[in-house]
């Protein structure tokens, strides 16, 4: 069965990058543009790893990260997030808050599947 | 700088590389944009950059750096190949190659000045090409890390030839779960890479029932892996845990362990490097497979000549007979020295464990001393890459458990610097591996409570220290966290002994309460082939490994009567328990008029082995039982005879072990 | 996840279904052991387990082990292709079968 991965990016052109890389090998992709519209899309779904963007309008994705913490449908979900080198404070917090896997930006799609298969079984 | 094999393998991966190059070169003259071809070309060229800076040859290291950066900007597509650019790099090529044999002769580089000029030009003309092709400044220290392949660590105390094989060390924090990542994704990640030759699971950490959590993490691995990927790539692996988890990496590096330790001490750089340039000619490099194929070959001829031992002894004929002998005196000779090219020295398994027991001590806050004598001892390659596990088990154990905080030392009057000392030499058949430290030993009563409490002895059963000891191998009883936490041992100590045992060696623990512990490993001088001392049971033929055997003697008719209430005999006035190998291996023929006692010995305890024949020395060329007779008792492996019957070994460590036992009972 | 106890005297048969996974590892490892309390032999069936992570995995050790504590037998009847998996992957499917 297909595993479900989250991208949660409020830049279109980064979640389709992302998501026709993770569809071509093989997995189901939800995309969310924040991290409120996030939390309503994953209701009721099986998710197996989040993808999130830290700078977000609306819910931005520390917020987002705490408030998945705090669910206990998806508090043990793998997350990864996804920053800029310059969002040093932002790593630390989120690490605080549980969140142990980051990517910096600019990544290429092979960077993010690799990153993505050390977390999640195939 | 090291100037033992190190730099021999950095002459020979360059000169192979530099070679590499020069093919690839000429390749582009004639398809100028084959990627694959240019790709080659660059990691030729990394390569010899990465080694050179691991081995300090600084020269080569600068030189193929500026090759590496016109390369790489080859690969981006950023410079155009063309014939004036193949032929600078071909002069680059020659160049490299020159730096390199000047390291084989020994010559004192500074006083080259034709060829640092030489150099020097060249350099000029490759950055032209860089500032030709590019508006921005020379990508001299442009970031090239990214490139699958070579990214060598440079460590000023730890340089070493990465050889593909790898030693990892896994300890996952308790949060690793709960924070979304599991180890079974890393491992299978690593599976990715390379294979995974080797694995244990350290369950030790899981607590009682009552305890665990069950979202935490108890658990961590020792894995021996075998992948090309470089350090960075391994551990990139576990980017994510590497904050919270304790992990290590070592790659084990066995290049040319055959050589001779290159002079000690510290003479003359020069001297060395004209030895090594002496040397160069003198080894080669030679496949493993290669060398075990032979050295079956001199197993079966082992097996032929004894046939034609035999037949020679029935037909009698003595010049015959004579050229028989001759010939078994050559093949004797032969399989000794065909064993002799598998021994390596230990020293370099050795050596590796400073590394450990210093993150060791860095982990803890111990200060631990490793100290290594013997490493000139030799052991059969196949055994020395299957030792590195126990041996690690063991030193973790003694730096982890027996070595006690400083502190606590320092109040039972030992100096604060705990040791541990790795020691090996050879004795009489085998090599003794020991693991000793100055720590706090093993606690009899606990093992003894804990040995009552599993049901593995009986209360008021009285032990020595030793089987006292030996019950900390029991399986199970390293599951018990209680013993791990307040006797410090136990930990995998069953695995230890089990991968012991499966070189057919032994394993032991001596211990001083507050004193210290000492591991004794004794392994079998080789794996293929042995000097036997064959009896007979019944119809069947049983072979005693020689170096095991001390005496023969009959059993007297009043010890024959009297054992067959009891099992134990005199010999020499002193009790010498014995085994009757009729009973033990249910033979069911009748007995014959005379018995005899074959003594053994086995890590200093004596065993008499009653058998019905002697039938005198053989080679036995050891051949493993199939899985299915693997559990057989007292039976180590078979041999074939010369007239082609098959005789079993008999396995005497375990024998002895028995008859121990027994007598207890 | 759901857990099926089927007894009979003092064997005790459970069949574990759905996940094994860190979201069922407290409900999971309460039910284990709790049989494991009322019986003497235990049998466990993870032929319908549909995935099984690092908690699994550590729960069926603890449960081995205390059953050997308590000198109870216990024995794995059949596994699902991901519960042999993880235990391939760990080199640990020996010491299940012993």
């Amino acid at each position: 069965m297909a595993k479900t991965i989250m991208i949660i990016d409020d830049s279109a052109s980064i979640r389709m990058v992302v998501s026709i890389a993770l569809k071509k090998t093989g997995y189901e992709v939800i995309e969310a543009k924040d991290g409120k519209d996030a939390l309503g899309k994953m209701t009721g779904q099986k998710i197996h790893l989040i993808l999130c963007d830290v700078n977000m309008p609306n819910m931005d994705g520390i917020s987002f990260l705490k408030s998945i913490k705090q669910n206990q449908n998806y508090k043990f979900t793998p997350i990864i997030m996804l920053t800029t080198e310059s969002q040093e404070a932002k790593k630390q917090e989120g690490k605080a808050a549980g969140a142990k896997a980051w990517v910096v930006k600019p990544f290429k799609p092979e960077q993010m599947l690799s990153a993505i298969e050390k977390l999640v079984l195939p | 700088m090291k100037t033992d094999p190190v730099l021999q393998t950095f002459i020979i991966e360059s000169s192979e590389n530099v070679q590499e190059m020069e093919n690839s070169l000429l390749q582009l003259e004639t398809s100028p944009d084959d990627e694959d071809t240019i790709n080659a070309l660059f990691r030729a060229a990394h390569t010899i950059k990465g080694s050179a800076g691991i081995v300090g040859i600084d020269n080569v290291e600068r030189f193929t750096h500026i090759v590496e950066n016109v390369l790489e900007q080859v690969r981006l597509g950023e410079i155009k190949v063309t014939g004036d650019l193949i032929g600078l790099l071909l002069k680059c090529c020659d160049h490299i190659g020159r730096l390199v044999d000047i390291l084989s002769e020994g010559e004192d580089k500074a006083g080259n000045p034709d060829l640092e000029f030489e150099g020097q030009s060249i350099m000029e003309q490759l950055t032209a090409y860089i500032v030709a092709d590019k508006d921005d400044l020379p990508s001299a220290q442009k970031d090239t890390q990214g490139v699958a392949g070579e990214r060598k660590e440079i460590s000023s105390d730890n340089r070493m030839v990465e050889t593909g094989n790898w030693h990892i060390s896994l300890k996952f924090s308790r949060d690793v779960l709960r924070d979304g990542m599991d180890p079974l994704s890393f491992i299978t990640y690593l599976s990715k890479l390379g294979e995974i030759a080797g694995l244990t699971t350290l369950h030790d950490a899981i607590p009682d029932a009552g305890e665990m959590d069950p979202e935490s993490c108890y658990l961590g691995f020792e894995i021996d892996f075998r992948s090309d990927s470089d350090k960075q790539t391994i551990e990139d692996v576990f980017e994510f845990v590497q904050e919270d988890c304790e992990i290590s990496i070592l790659p084990l590096h066995s290049e040319n362990k055959a050589d001779p330790p290159v002079v000690g001490a510290a003479p003359e750089k020069q001297e060395q490097i004209k030895a090594f340039k002496a040397k160069e000619a003198k080894t080669i490099r030679v496949d493993t497979n290669k060398l075990d194929q032979l050295i079956n070959m001199v197993g079966e001829l082992v097996i032929a000549n004894a046939n034609i031992d035999q037949q020679a002894q029935r037909i009698r004929d003595n010049s015959l007979l004579e050229s028989a002998s001759a010939l078994s005196r050559l093949v004797e000779d032969i399989r000794d020295r065909a064993m002799k090219v598998r021994m390596v020295p230990i020293g370099e398994t050795f050596n590796r464990f400073k590394r450990v027991v210093r993150d060791i001590s860095r982990n803890t806050g111990k200060d631990i001393e490793l100290v290594i004598s013997g490493g000139d001892t030799e052991l059969d390659k196949g055994v020395i890459e299957k030792i590195g596990d126990p041996l690690m088990h063991l030193i973790r154990n003694s730096a982890d458990h027996g070595i006690e905080e400083a502190d606590e030392r320092l109040a039972l009057n030992k100096p604060g610097k705990g040791t541990i000392r790795l020691n090996a030499f050879q004795e009489t058949g085998s090599i003794v591996i020991e693991v000793s430290d100055d720590g706090r030993g093993l606690n009899r009563s606990r093992i003894m409570n804990k040995a009552m409490e599993r049901g593995i002895i009986n209360p008021g059963q009285s032990l020595s220290d030793r089987e006292m000891y030996d019950l900390i191998f029991e399986p199970g009883f390293s599951t018990a966290q209680k013993v791990t936490k307040v006797s410090g041992r136990g930990v995998g100590m069953d695995v230890v002994k089990r991968n012991i045992e499966t070189l057919r060696g032994s394993v032991d623990v001596e211990s001083h309460e507050g004193v210290g512990a000492t591991v004794h490993i004794r392994l079998p001088l080789t794996m293929a082939i042995i000097d036997g001392f064959m009896v007979g049971v019944g119809p069947l033929f049983y072979v005693i490994p020689l170096d095991m055997v001390v005496e023969c003697l009959e059993l007297s008719e009043a010890d024959r009567q009297a054992s067959l209430k009891r099992n134990y005999a005199d010999l020499h006035g002193k009790v010498l328990p014995f085994l009757r190998l009729r009973d033990l291996f249910n033979e069911q023929n009748g007995r014959p008029p005379y018995e005899h006692v074959v003594v053994v010995q086995y890590a200093g305890r004596k065993t008499g082995l009653v058998v019905d024949e002697l039938h005198g020395e053989v080679q036995a060329v050891i051949k493993s039982l199939g899985r299915v007779y693997k559990d057989i008792k007292g039976v180590s492996g078979a041999t074939i005879l010369g007239d082609g019957t098959v005789a079993l070994i008999l396995d005497v460590p375990g024998l002895v072990q028995t008859a121990k036992r027994m007598r207890k009972v | 996840m759901k857990v099926n106890a089927e007894k009979n005297n003092g064997l005790c048969r459970l069949q574990i279904e759905g996940e094994m996974t860190i979201s069922a590892a407290t409900e999971l490892k309460k039910s284990l052991l709790d049989n494991l309390a009322n019986c003497s032999e235990l049998e466990i069936d993870l032929s319908q387990v549909s995935e099984m992570d690092t908690t699994g995995f550590q729960l069926l050790f603890l449960v081995k082990r205390e059953a050997s504590l308590l000198n109870k037998v216990f024995r794995i009847i059949s596994h699902s292709p991901k519960t042999l998996s993880v235990l391939k992957l760990y080199n640990m499917k020996d010491f299940f079968e012993s």
